[in-house]
């Protein structure tokens, strides 16, 4: 009888079809002849992104699984110009096509040499992301993004000097730490809707200055106690908490503001929702 | 040794002898290969043997998956017409692959395709190291080894690239179903890998009909797998709802023509009656509000009166089948719902067993499966009809409404003579009728 039953149950299992989605598996890299910078873009369309330093023997890797029935991978490298075109796009005409948890499996990894000024310029659809920019000689970075998920860290000072990094920011939860490490002369975000959080904190090593634009949603800005904050706040129907900062003319200020050596200067604007300031790293410090 | 284990002792023996049989049987399946050493293993025993030779085959077939590579020769030019492979631009590679899938499909035999600025060779190709290549390579079904340089780009399509310390691709390399492996060469352009790529895979064949003990397994597995389940569900029923399967069961037994007739209506009906649900409930705002769960509850109640009304049916022909044995003096150890369930379900499915093990023949196949059909169905309308009539069950005067409830003694369920002496009904609870 048992053995009826396990005969039985073989034949099921054998039975069972399984389908599975059409996932194939895209490698591309160049290896580093001397090249001094690089114009990165980087257009990723839905699934997971994670980007970091490569090695240091290589301009870019992008190791990506894609589903090939709807995304194909792009990577194109321009000698001339310096600059390399990476990324999964849609194929067909029907743009961005999001049905159901499943096309979010796709995957990528991406990374850039930490010796090469990197101009990088990023677009995301339904992404979830987790950039790793820290460690990396960011020269610039530009970002849109859709309806994505994403955290942007700076765990490490970027090697060389920030000129701008601008980001914007569809339907989308942003998470940005570790901004006192970009080097960033200046910070500009654009936020449609969505949950924002901003962290000033980090070396800083120079005064910066950062505009933040949200229609509606909440804004999270942690601030640093090593250089001296001053907020300028045009809203309409936001909520706001100084936590600290000090009314000064039409803004709001760190009570140090005025002897501080690096002065981080924020303008936001917004609409609805919320401003919420939180402060880095202990309050002795401050 | 204990009794137990005495008696253990064949079985135990004869189990080993078997496992002995397999293990004999296993190592005469599995060929040894030719190059093996001759004589007998230095140490071990048949075990150890095995797994060498497990290990020799596992080997000699990564050995026979370079071999089935093509002999490494030129790929000839297609004729005029044929649109050409251009290589110099590999940036696209999905693009790059459906070209070159076009391109390599097989005429009359042969793979033709034409390179400009290059060439195309086949199976594994080498490039030596006092030999500069000039142009695009395209290496199909065969691994590139690059010692030397390369002046252009290179593809291959199932096969892997291998740039050798001090080579040199001064272009682009894409690697269709393989892996470029670098070195220590230097690659001049970008590298591209796209795996699991189809374009040189053989032909796939047509998968072959399965044979008749495999449709007749396939099919028995089937039926044993419904069965299995329709007796677990009754079993749920008898624990949970034992009153109304009795009742339904007792309704077919008693009026199975009407049953029948009602459950053919019903059959008719049930699709109506929930259209003329939907219209109802859409007329007034609660309805609309009540329409998903009227919905789900509309079904659930068919499914529930279908199903339900077939495991009656099985409960009363293995209830019938278990008196009239007893009647005629066989000894039933539990004569209950459990029992009575089984050998019903035992009944419907030896039609279907009938159609698995002789689907296969011509015409008699069809004739048993229709007949098996047809069965099921009439058992199945009689026992929805007989779920509407009674109620789920729950109109349990029904059932003996062609028998006086005084007649539905003990007597006259045993199978004693159909109007024996009618006995007093019982306190408390509804007249006892058949099962436990």
């Amino acid at each position: 009888m048992r053995r009826l039953a396990l005969a039985a149950l073989t034949l099921a299992a054998g039975a069972t079809s399984v389908s599975a989605q059409s996932m194939r598996t895209f490698t591309t890299f160049r290896q580093l002849h001397g090249e001094t910078r690089l114009d990165a873009d980087l257009d990723y369309r839905a699934g997971g992104l994670r980007i970091a330093p490569g090695r240091t023997g290589e301009l870019y890797r992008m190791n990506a699984s894609y589903d090939e029935d709807r995304y194909f991978p792009t990577s194109s490298y321009d000698a001339a110009r310096g600059a390399v075109s990476l990324g999964l796009r849609p194929a067909g005409e029907g743009g961005l096509r999001v049905i159901s948890r499943r096309q979010l499996r796709q995957d990528a990894n991406v990374a850039f040499s930490p010796t090469v000024d990197l101009d990088l310029d990023l677009t995301l659809g339904a992404v979830q992301a987790d950039i790793e920019l820290g460690g990396l000689s960011l020269s610039e970075l530009t970002m849109q993004a859709g309806a994505s998920q994403a955290v942007i860290r700076f765990s490490s000072p970027n090697r060389s000097r920030c000129r701008a990094a601008e980001i914007t920011a569809g339907a989308a939860e942003l998470t940005v730490l570790g901004l006192g490490n970009s080097r960033c002369d200046r910070f500009e975000l654009e936020g449609g809707m969505g949950k924002v959080t901003l962290d000033f904190g980090g070396a800083w090593t120079s005064s910066t200055q950062a505009e933040i634009k949200m229609a509606v949603g909440e804004l999270t800005l942690r601030l640093p106690r090593n250089a001296g904050v001053r907020l300028t706040l045009d809203r309409f129907l936001a909520s706001f908490d100084p936590a600290g900062l000090v009314r000064a003319g039409n803004g709001f200020q760190s009570p140090g503001y005025e002897r501080a050596e690096r002065r981080l200067d924020i303008q936001v604007t917004t609409a609805v929702g919320g401003v919420k300031v939180e402060w880095d790293g202990p309050e002795s410090r401050r | 040794m204990s009794r137990s284990g005495v008696r253990r002792g064949p079985a135990l023996r004869a189990r080993l002898a078997a496992h002995a049989a397999a293990v004999l049987a296993l190592a005469a399946l599995v060929p040894t290969p030719t190059r093996a050493a001759p004589g007998p293993a230095p140490s071990g025993g048949v075990a150890v043997e095995l797994v060498r030779n497990f290990w020799d085959l596992v080997g000699s077939e990564q050995q026979d998956a370079r071999r089935a590579r093509p002999e490494p020769q030129a790929i000839q030019p297609a004729p005029e017409g044929t649109p050409p492979v251009d290589l110099s631009d590999l940036s696209r590679p999905s693009d790059v692959e459906r070209r070159l899938g076009t391109a390599l499909a097989p005429r009359d035999g042969a793979i033709r395709v034409t390179v400009p600025g290059g060439f195309a060779r086949l199976g594994d190709y080498r490039i030596g190291s006092t030999e500069p290549v000039e142009g695009h390579l395209l290496v199909v079904r065969g691994d590139a080894d690059v010692y030397g340089r390369l002046h252009g780009n290179l593809v291959t399509v199932d096969g892997d690239v291998i740039v050798h310390p001090g080579a040199l691709v001064s272009g682009d390399i894409l690697a269709l179903g393989g892996e470029v492996r670098d070195m220590g060469g230097e690659i001049g352009g970008e590298v591209r890998t796209l795996r699991s790529t189809t374009i040189a895979a053989p032909p796939r064949a047509e998968a072959p009909e399965p044979g008749v003990l495999a449709t007749v397994g396939r099919r028995l597995a089937g039926v044993f797998g419904v069965f299995l389940t329709l007796g677990a569900l009754g079993f749920g029923l008898v624990m949970f709802a034992r009153p109304n399967l009795e009742v339904i069961s007792d309704t077919v037994s008693h009026s199975f023509g009407r049953a029948f007739v009602t459950g053919l209506l019903g059959q008719i009906l049930v699709i109506p009656t929930f259209g003329m649900l939907i219209v109802g409930l859409v007329l007034s705002v609660a309805g609309i509000l009540l329409l998903p769960f009227a919905v789900a509850v509309y079904a659930l109640l068919v499914v529930v009166g279908a199903l339900g009304g077939f495991l009656a049916v099985a409960h009363a022909m293995g209830e019938t089948y278990t008196r009239r044995r007893m009647a005629l003096g066989a000894m039933i150890g539990s004569p209950n719902s459990y029992r009575y369930l089984v050998i019903g379900l035992g009944a419907l499915a030896v039609l279907w067993l009938a159609w698995s093990v002789f689907g296969w023949v011509p015409l008699a196949g069809d004739l048993i499966g229709g007949a098996a059909f047809l069965a099921t169905w009439l058992l199945a309308t009689a026992g929805f009809g007989a779920s509407l009539l009674s109620r789920a069950g729950i109109r349990e005067n029904f059932a003996g409404r062609l028998i006086p409830p005084e007649a539905l003694t003990d007597e006259y369920l045993w199978a004693t003579p159909q109007f024996g002496v009618p006995a007093a009904r019982r306190p408390g609870g509804r007249t006892p009728t058949r099962g436990l």
